[in-house]
């Protein structure tokens, strides 16, 4: 890590991997500094990038939405704290992602953790050996069923988001709100659910 | 060495074995409980204090539960050494105790070569560890036993170094004239005249009983128990029994060779070598409870590094004053 | 815990793994992780399986381990023995349904996973906390830090052979429970926090208590200082022992004592300052020399800071509500959106992240667990070391297997 690679911000950082959306975050409403979206090829690269910048891997949460499975990765940097989350879609029919298990050795755990919850395959882990759930189970317990699920813009394009966009491609819909943002069928799926969890509180 | 072998003697030899046996037995219990208190009391806290008056029934209590237990063994685990490593640690000391003069009557078998008789037994301890470890047919005991084996085979050397250095001086391998050797007053006992050879036979006899800092091969917290891991019941019961009466030994030997034996400033007699005895004791019982424990090579290091040299020394600085 | 669903099974890549887990080598005794592990492994290392009952992995942790006589070649932890899947809890739970579970996930520092949880859902639905709640939180959460380290201290000397340091731990954690049972109504798993405040305020008792034990366990401190940390067994022991150079604290995104031993000046306090902890005057420790030692003495300089900010904070208690007026009731429904909290816990940067859709339960709550970090070096951090020195690097991560497989 050299002095000038300290300094640098995500958005120059990661500018030669053409993010499809890169912004500026308000800190206080959200917990992030920075979001990007990228590709999954631009993955490796990217954190190669931010390895040699001096930012480290907090962790890598999967997500299921309708648009399909989604992982975000939190990178904060100790010398000048500020979060950076890349997003990073796979397809849902067959979810694969590239490790970053060779430049980030911590990924590999995160991984094949999301890889239990979700049936993501990250293509050059070391380690397939799966790493909370019991060997042998079918299934992946944090996905969620087609009713329950919410399109990106439910979660994240929330109202008083304060976003500084830096860069968006052409084509980049994945934060716009669909006319059905607010389901109602999910929140009655939700409600049987807490009703249930109601009478056990 | 009396070539004669009288009835008498054979009687005596037997009575000796006996009250030796009672005597260890006592003791265990007894050393079961001291332990359990000094540990309670370095702890802040007041040990067994409910089975009996103060807790003293404790031990009792204990040792009946121990022999109460269902003999286990693990299945793959050779029965002739799992059942007969415990049985070694524990019989071939009682013929240990037999050069020990407890008093000047209260002596087992009083053979010239004392000495040697004890070096030679203590060697069973480890091929009883070796055993244990081995055929428990488990990782942790084979590891517990390997280090036990190097352990005890290095801390060897030491302590019959210091001993030799005591022979030396006297000019006997009896016990019983060592301690006749040496006059009731502090400054008349051999510590005043070998102090070295005292702390290297001290050291060494830790790490021979396999006593904290040195009790790795029973290194709990990283190998669940090492050697005697697969031993519950009666067969646990033995080992234990036999580090302490290996401590009692060791204790003994040390009074004999380094602190008078049964002498004392005045009234000579038993009390004044089972208040040392168990003076030495409760000081290793106090290292116990106070010190981490050293590492494997740390361990022999310690001693190929430190003790032997010394002991070396101490030795030849012995031949050269004797000669003078 | 066999679901209907049939996406994707978990087989491992190993040859000679059978369809439901297990091996079917019969050569090889164990079950897939062992199979998997002896894969790779050298024909005279002796395979040593490490846990998940062992007196010195702090809990459910499995370590594989090959060993060549005592030197360890390679270490694999193994996870899950205390999966509880706390993550797929949160999204059928509403919030404060879901507050009780964090005290389980990490037990020690018990108040740092409940701020970190009620961090993330204020910032994320606006809620405000009265400034007498700020005070509180930050009190019991130093002295939970306290009661944390104190049982590390212990246990980690037991470890290592020593008997008697976790009893006198314990004693003093035995006033620190006592003070934290009148402010949360528990000794351990905490759940005091709510949106808005905290559950009770602070009794005259409390406070009184506070303000005796802290000059109490600053009388403490040059004795453990004196009897254990300079004792010279105890020194060759951990000094030099699982150096954890930066690069590897930047390659694991580990944090915490660990990343502060290793010459690291990171703390979430200061890098992220929440809640009231930047009006008080307190050190960050920090060692370089990068050894269990170094993680030891920063752990220990920690206790003391803890008591400088339990001493001010106690000083300067202001007054007012312990719970905000408009703190939302219980069954208040997350605006939708995404917040990420993070809160400096006794092991590390703990994070919370929620993304809600505005539904009556959160849409996924990410538990970042600073232990899962931590515990993901050792497997380089070992090679190469001794056995009783893998005993000595686990107790310097300070793990808790909770919070590691939640």
């Amino acid at each position: 890590m050299t002095p000038d690679t300290a300094s640098v911000t995500p958005d120059v950082l990661l500018a030669p991997l053409d993010p499809a959306y890169l912004a500026d975050e308000n800190p206080a409403r959200t917990g992030l500094r920075w979001s990007a979206f990228l590709s999954a090829d631009a993955l490796p690269r990217a954190a190669a990038l931010l390895l040699e910048a001096g930012w480290h891997l907090e962790d890598i949460c999967g997500l299921d939405v309708r648009e399909g499975l989604m992982a975000v990765y939190h990178f904060d940097r100790m010398t000048s704290p500020g979060r950076l989350a890349i997003r990073v879609l796979a397809d849902r029919e067959t979810p694969v992602l590239p490790s970053i298990a060779d430049i980030y050795q911590g990924a590999e755990w995160h991984e094949r953790e999301t890889a239990d919850f979700y049936g993501i395959a990250f293509t050059g882990n070391p380690n397939s050996m799966p790493l909370l759930l019991p060997e042998g189970m079918q299934g992946h317990p944090l996905l969620k069923d087609a009713a329950a699920r919410a399109p990106l813009a439910a979660l994240l394009a929330a109202q008083g988001r304060e976003d500084t966009v830096l860069r968006k491609a052409e084509g980049f819909t994945l934060l716009e709100p669909a006319e059905d943002a607010k389901p109602a069928k999910p929140a009655k799926a939700k409600a049987a659910a807490t009703e249930e969890g109601a009478d056990n509180a | 060495m009396n070539a004669t072998i009288s009835f008498d003697s054979v009687l005596h030899v037997v009575l000796a074995l006996v009250g030796v046996a009672v005597f260890v037995g006592l003791n265990g219990l007894l050393l079961v409980y001291a332990e359990r208190k000094v540990a309670g009391f370095i702890q802040r806290r007041p040990g067994p204090y409910e089975v009996g008056p103060q807790g003293i029934l404790q031990a009792v209590a204990d040792a009946l539960k121990l022999i109460g237990k269902q003999l286990v063994r693990p299945d793959r685990a050779d029965p002739l050494l799992f059942w007969m490593a415990p049985v070694l640690a524990f019989f071939p000391v009682l013929l240990l105790f037999l050069p020990i003069p407890f008093s000047p009557l209260l002596t087992g078998w009083d053979v010239n070569l004392g000495l040697l008789l004890i070096l030679a037994f203590a060697g069973f301890n480890v091929l009883a560890l070796l055993l244990a470890g081995w055929g428990s047919n488990n990782k942790y005991g084979l590891l517990g036993a390997a280090r036990a084996v190097a352990q005890s085979v290095a801390y060897e050397i030491p302590l019959l170094l210091a001993v030799l250095a005591i022979a030396f001086q006297e000019g006997t391998l009896s016990l019983s004239a060592i301690v006749g050797g040496q006059g009731g007053m502090p400054w008349q006992w051999n510590i005043a005249v070998q102090p070295l050879a005292f702390l290297i036979f001290f050291v060494s006899a830790l790490g021979e009983t396999n006593r904290a800092p040195f009790d790795l091969p029973e290194a709990e917290s990283e190998l669940t128990a090492g050697f005697h891991t697969e031993y519950s019941g009666m067969g646990f019961g033995m080992f234990f029994l036999a580090e302490y009466a290996n401590m009692i030994v060791a204790c003994s030997v040390c009074t004999v060779l380094f602190l008078g034996g049964w002498k004392g400033p005045f009234l000579d007699g038993a009390w004044w070598f089972l208040a040392k005895v168990y003076g030495l004791l409760l000081s290793m019982m106090w290292f116990r409870w106070t010190y981490p424990r050293v590492r494997f090579d740390q361990l022999l290091n310690l001693n190929w590094r430190w003790l032997l040299p010394l002991g070396v020394l101490n030795l030849l600085a012995t031949a050269f004053v004797m000669k003078l | 815990m066999h679901s209907t669903e049939t996406l994707r099974s978990h087989g491992p890549a190993c040859p000679a793994a059978s369809a439901d887990g297990g091996c079917a080598d019969d050569q090889i005794a164990g079950d897939g992780y062992t199979c998997h592990f002896e894969q790779g492994a050298r024909p005279e290392s002796l395979i040593l399986n490490m846990g998940p009952q062992h007196p010195s992995t702090h809990g459910v942790l499995r370590v594989l381990l090959e060993l060549d006589g005592e030197y360890i070649v390679r270490a694999e932890p193994v996870l899950g023995y205390l999966h509880r899947m706390h993550e797929k809890m949160a999204e059928v739970k509403t919030p404060a349904q879901f507050m009780p579970n964090m005290g389980r996930v990490d037990y020690l520092h018990a108040l740092a996973w409940n701020w970190a949880y009620v961090g993330a859902v204020e910032k994320l639905a606006g809620i405000e906390i009265p400034e007498r709640a700020e005070y509180l939180r930050v009190i019991t959460c130093e002295l939970n830090r306290i009661s944390s380290h104190l049982l590390w201290w212990g246990a980690y000397l037991l470890d290592l052979g020593a008997f008697t340091p976790i009893m006198y731990a314990f004693d003093d954690r035995e006033m620190l429970l006592d003070l934290l049972q009148l402010m949360t109504g528990s000794r351990l798993t905490y759940s005091s926090f709510r949106f808005g405040g905290v559950y009770t305020d602070a009794s005259p008792a409390f406070v009184q208590g506070v303000r005796q034990f802290v000059p109490h366990l600053r009388s403490r401190l040059p004795m453990y200082t004196a009897l254990v940390t300079e004792n010279i067994i105890l020194r060759r022991r951990i000094e030099e022992v699982g150096v954890i150079p930066q690069d590897m604290v930047a390659r694991y995104g580990a944090s915490g004592p660990v990343a502060r031993g290793s010459g690291i000046a990171y703390d979430v306090r200061r890098a992220e300052p929440y809640s009231v902890y930047d009006r008080f005057d307190y050190e960050i420790p920090l060692r370089h020399e990068e050894c269990s030692m170094a993680r030891y003495m920063v752990r220990m300089a920690e206790i003391e800071q803890s008591l400088r900010i339990i001493e001010q904070a106690v000083e300067s208690l202001p007054d007012g509500e312990h719970m905000h007026p408009k703190a939302p009731k219980p069954s208040f429904k997350l605006p939708a959106g995404e917040s990420y909290f993070a809160v400096e816990g006794a092991r590390g940067k703990i994070g919370v992240w929620i993304a809600s859709d505005g539904g009556k339960t959160p849409y996924r709550v990410k538990l970042r667990a600073p232990g899962f970090s931590n515990l993901a070096l050792f497997a380089e951090c070992a090679r190469g070391t001794l056995l009783a020195d893998a005993v000595a690097i686990l107790g310097s991560l300070d793990m808790v297997i909770p919070e590691i497989d939640r």
